[in-house]
């Protein structure tokens, strides 16, 4: 049951339908006061049956006795001739009346409102109530009778009735709508938020505002709300209890603002309490993240959190944070102490003290910063050189036994008495350790560009003049292949800034690649282009047999074009030519598409 | 000099004994030595024409024996090392080398240079006395320009017309790069129009020619990208 209930005062319709009531409501109330004040209502009707009991009347019959007493003054001029009431006046032997009857009797004959003063004294009508007469101060000498006539008093009361008719049910409503409305907005504070799964608070894409802009926009609201309402309000006097054409056209327009203000202001209301409700009303405020970025500013400079990444100079920022505030306190104290003469040597003094300090301890700093810069850079040294150490030595040690290996077996062929059959495993033999020198090579070359140990001899080349070069080298092979090579190359020179030895070997590599793996009667095209100050030479060729693998499989150290690994060649040509291109300053790509296979090469021009 | 003789330095006895071996089935007498001090010994008690030095070798390093020996003898001296970066290529032959193999080496190669060597050696003496203008000596290469010849370590090479203007005008500008458009014209006497391809082969047939490794030039070199020229010793 419990639960049931929470599910529907959860429910976000449940929700939607009364904040609508209470913009509803809320709209009703306003425009319904607005429509009273429009209309004048006197709201004692509501409290008060009779005109004549009313605190209206009292007012209306005291100004009558004042403004009757304000006549003798002027007497006899200056009295109007249309009055509300009646008079009798009499001073220094004049006398004056607008009822035609100069008798008391004839006065206090209007029990419920009469007025005498005679003598110094006041009389009032019978049913006239004491307390109608505020006060009253006059010269003694003078006479004077007022009452209001029954017929007027009448028309009065008629009124009267009349608007507390009209009021009552309005005013009921009004009411009604305030009470409902307060309990929805209870039950709305309540709930917003809240969920029917847990116990958390969830917010909207409004409470994404921050605080400050929250409060901002909703007394913005507020106060466009208030203003329009003063604005739009224009009370004619009109005592018929109709509106003319301006007053209903400010009505609707002041129901149309309402109802948008409360709208904008319950969503924000509702917004503020989801975030009061989820601690996070102070948190999430401009204020609040500015204060807390600017307080772990500070603090992560006196922590040293902030000089964490440059830990060589960390102390130095710590010293010299401390130096600048306590220099700033120094001098504070010094304008302070200016009504202390003998005080204001001491700031001074101090601040000599911190500078001694504050070198001294920076030298120190200075020296060890030193220190570890030196000795980091010869570990540095150190390690780059053992790097170079490492792959000559390894190379000498692999170098050594393979000068014997292939100069005994040259040794072992010039052997006149061999047979047949150790002369071919001599052949085998010559053969083989010959390739292992050319891998051992290019395992070198590979490791020293690959290691960034290669020297580089960088100068202004033109790349179509080495790419000519290099076929015009390589035209022993490329006749013996029978492949066409057929080149596509600028009229101008293609100058670029790179090393011409490594990239000759890189075309070396790569033409001899295309030479060893093309399809027979096939051509390999060689193109040189310049694209966006780039020169982009690409080698196309048809493979002999299917490439089944990627562009990042061949790239992989030995990975060779065909999976049989029987041809010769150290299987490390295209991983030099990339190496050497990327040491030179170049790029180095491979597309593969079905049977082409493709070799980019790009570098800037010069 | 009836036998001539090698001094073989190396500090791996089984080279050392290989290479022996293979310049003795040349006819060369060879004294093997397994470091740089005993290298310096085995040249005081004999009488050695060329050495081949290792650079890697206990007690005295290929390269500092090499300054010893180089402070008495004009010897030929080729450095053999496992070395084989430019660097340290130019760093041997800088230091007083006359030829640097490297570590693994082909026998034939190593046959072929030593040879080379030698016969500059044995002949030095005579081509001092006939240098002249018309002649132009670059290492083992000599041109000798009435003849219309070129003597590699004094043996006459056989060259065509268009082959011989070309190292005649790479040798007279020794050290110089040329493009090929400059070597079509200066040879050709034509306007050079790509011309690239052309020259490139005439290139590598002089270097076939001239050349003990053609793959790895020691005089008629291919400045990559830029041209050619005629490396200065």
């Amino acid at each position: 049951m419990d639960t049931k209930l929470k599910s529907i005062s959860r429910n976000t319709a449940t929700k939607f339908i009364a904040f609508v009531i209470v913009v509803i409501l809320f709209t009703t109330t306003i425009v319904s006061f607005v429509y009273l004040e429009n209309l004048s209502f006197n709201y004692e009707s509501l409290f008060v049956e009779q005109y004549k009991d009313s605190e209206t009347f009292a007012n209306e019959f005291n100004s009558a006795i004042h403004e009757t007493n304000y006549f003798i003054n002027d007497f006899p001029r200056n009295i109007p001739d249309k009055l509300d009431y009646l008079y009798y006046i009499k001073t220094d032997g004049l006398e004056n009346t607008n009822s035609g009857k100069y008798t008391k009797e004839f006065f206090l004959s209007f029990k419920d409102s009469s007025f005498i003063y005679e003598n110094g004294e006041i009389l009032l009508g019978e049913n006239t109530a004491p307390t109608f007469i505020t006060s009253f101060n006059t010269q003694e000498d003078i006479t004077m009778y007022i009452a209001f006539t029954d017929e007027y008093l009448g028309s009065k009361q008629v009124n009267w009735e009349t608007a507390r008719e009209k009021l009552i049910p309005i005013v009921i409503t009004i009411i009604a709508s305030i009470i409902i409305s307060l309990a929805l907005i209870v039950y709305l504070i309540a709930v917003t938020g809240r969920k029917h799964e847990d116990e958390s608070v969830h917010y909207s894409w409004i409470d994404k505002i921050y605080t400050e802009l929250l409060l901002l926009a909703l007394f913005t609201t507020l106060s466009i709300w208030l203003a329009s309402i003063v604005e739009l309000s224009y009370y004619p006097r009109y005592y018929n209890f109709q509106l003319n054409s301006i007053q209903v056209r400010n009505i609707i327009i002041i129901g149309l603002v309402t109802a948008v203000c409360t709208i904008l202001c319950g969503a924000f209301l509702l917004s503020i309490s989801r975030k009061i409700k989820g601690k996070i009303f102070l948190k999430h405020s401009i204020t609040y993240s500015l204060f807390s970025k600017i307080n772990d500013f500070i603090k992560s400079l006196l922590d040293g959190r902030r000089f964490s990444k440059n830990s060589l100079t960390k102390t130095l920022h710590q010293r010299q944070i401390i130096f600048i505030m306590v220099s700033f306190i120094l001098v504070f104290f010094t304008f302070l102490f200016i009504a202390v003469p003998p005080l204001i040597l001491l700031p001074p003094i101090l601040e000599i003290a911190l500078i001694y300090w504050y070198i001294k301890y920076n030298n120190e700093t200075y020296e060890e910063i030193n220190k570890g810069f030196d000795e980091s850079i010869e570990e540095q040294m150190k390690s780059e050189r053992l790097k170079i150490d490492l792959i000559t030595n390894v190379s000498h040690d692999l170098k050594t036994p393979l000068t014997s290996i292939i100069s005994y077996v040259d040794l072992l062929g010039k052997e006149e008495d061999l047979s047949d059959t150790a002369r071919d495993y001599v052949n085998i033999l010559a053969e083989k350790s010959n390739r292992l020198k050319n891998i051992v090579s290019d395992l070198f070359d590979l490791a020293k560009s690959t290691s960034g140990n290669i020297y580089l001899d960088f100068e202004s080349i033109d790349f179509k003049k080495l790419i000519e070069q290099t076929i015009g080298d390589m035209e022993d092979n490329i006749e013996k292949s029978g492949l066409q090579i057929k080149t596509n190359l600028p009229e101008e020179p293609v100058n670029i800034l790179s090393d011409g030895k490594k990239l000759y070997r890189v075309f070396q590599n790569i033409i001899d690649n295309a030479l060893k793996y093309s399809l027979q009667g096939t051509r390999i095209f060689i193109n040189l282009e310049v694209i966006d100050r780039k020169a982009v030479a690409t080698i196309k060729n048809t493979a002999s047999y299917e490439m089944d693998f990627t562009q990042e499989e061949i790239m992989e150290r030995f990975s060779r074009a065909d999976s049989s690994r029987t041809t010769e060649g150290s299987g490390l040509g295209l991983s030099i030519a990339e190496s050497f291109t990327n040491v030179c300053g170049g790029e180095f790509d491979i597309d593969i598409d079905g049977d082409m296979f493709k070799v980019i090469i790009s570098f800037e021009l010069l | 000099m009836d036998q001539i003789r090698i001094l073989v330095a190396d500090d791996d006895k089984e080279i050392a004994s290989a290479i022996g071996k293979l310049l003795s089935i040349e006819g060369y007498e060879i004294i093997e030595a397994y470091n740089g001090l005993e290298a310096l010994d085995a040249l005081v008690s004999n009488n050695v024409q060329l050495i081949l030095l290792d650079i890697m070798m206990p007690k005295l390093d290929g390269l500092s024996t090499m300054l010893k020996i180089r402070e008495k003898k004009n010897i030929p001296i080729i450095i053999l090392s496992a070395k084989s970066e430019d660097s340290d290529k130019i760093l041997g032959l800088s230091m007083g080398a006359d030829d640097y193999i490297t570590k693994p080496f082909n026998s034939q190669e190593l046959v072929a240079r030593v040879k080379s060597q030698l016969r500059r050696y044995m002949l030095l003496g005579d081509m001092a006395n006939i240098i002249s203008d018309s002649q132009i000596i670059i290492g083992g290469l000599s041109l000798v320009k009435d003849s219309k010849q070129l003597l590699v370590d004094g043996e006459p090479v056989k060259l065509t017309p268009t082959e011989y203007k070309i190292i005649e005008f790479l040798m007279s500008n020794v050290g110089m790069v040329f493009s090929a458009e400059q070597i079509y014209e200066k040879v050709w006497e034509e306007p050079a129009y790509s011309v690239e391809n052309t020259v490139m082969v005439h290139i590598r047939r002089i270097r076939e020619k001239i050349e003990i490794n053609p793959k790895e030039p020691k005089y008629l070199k291919v400045v990559w990208g830029i041209g050619y020229k005629i490396e200065k010793y």
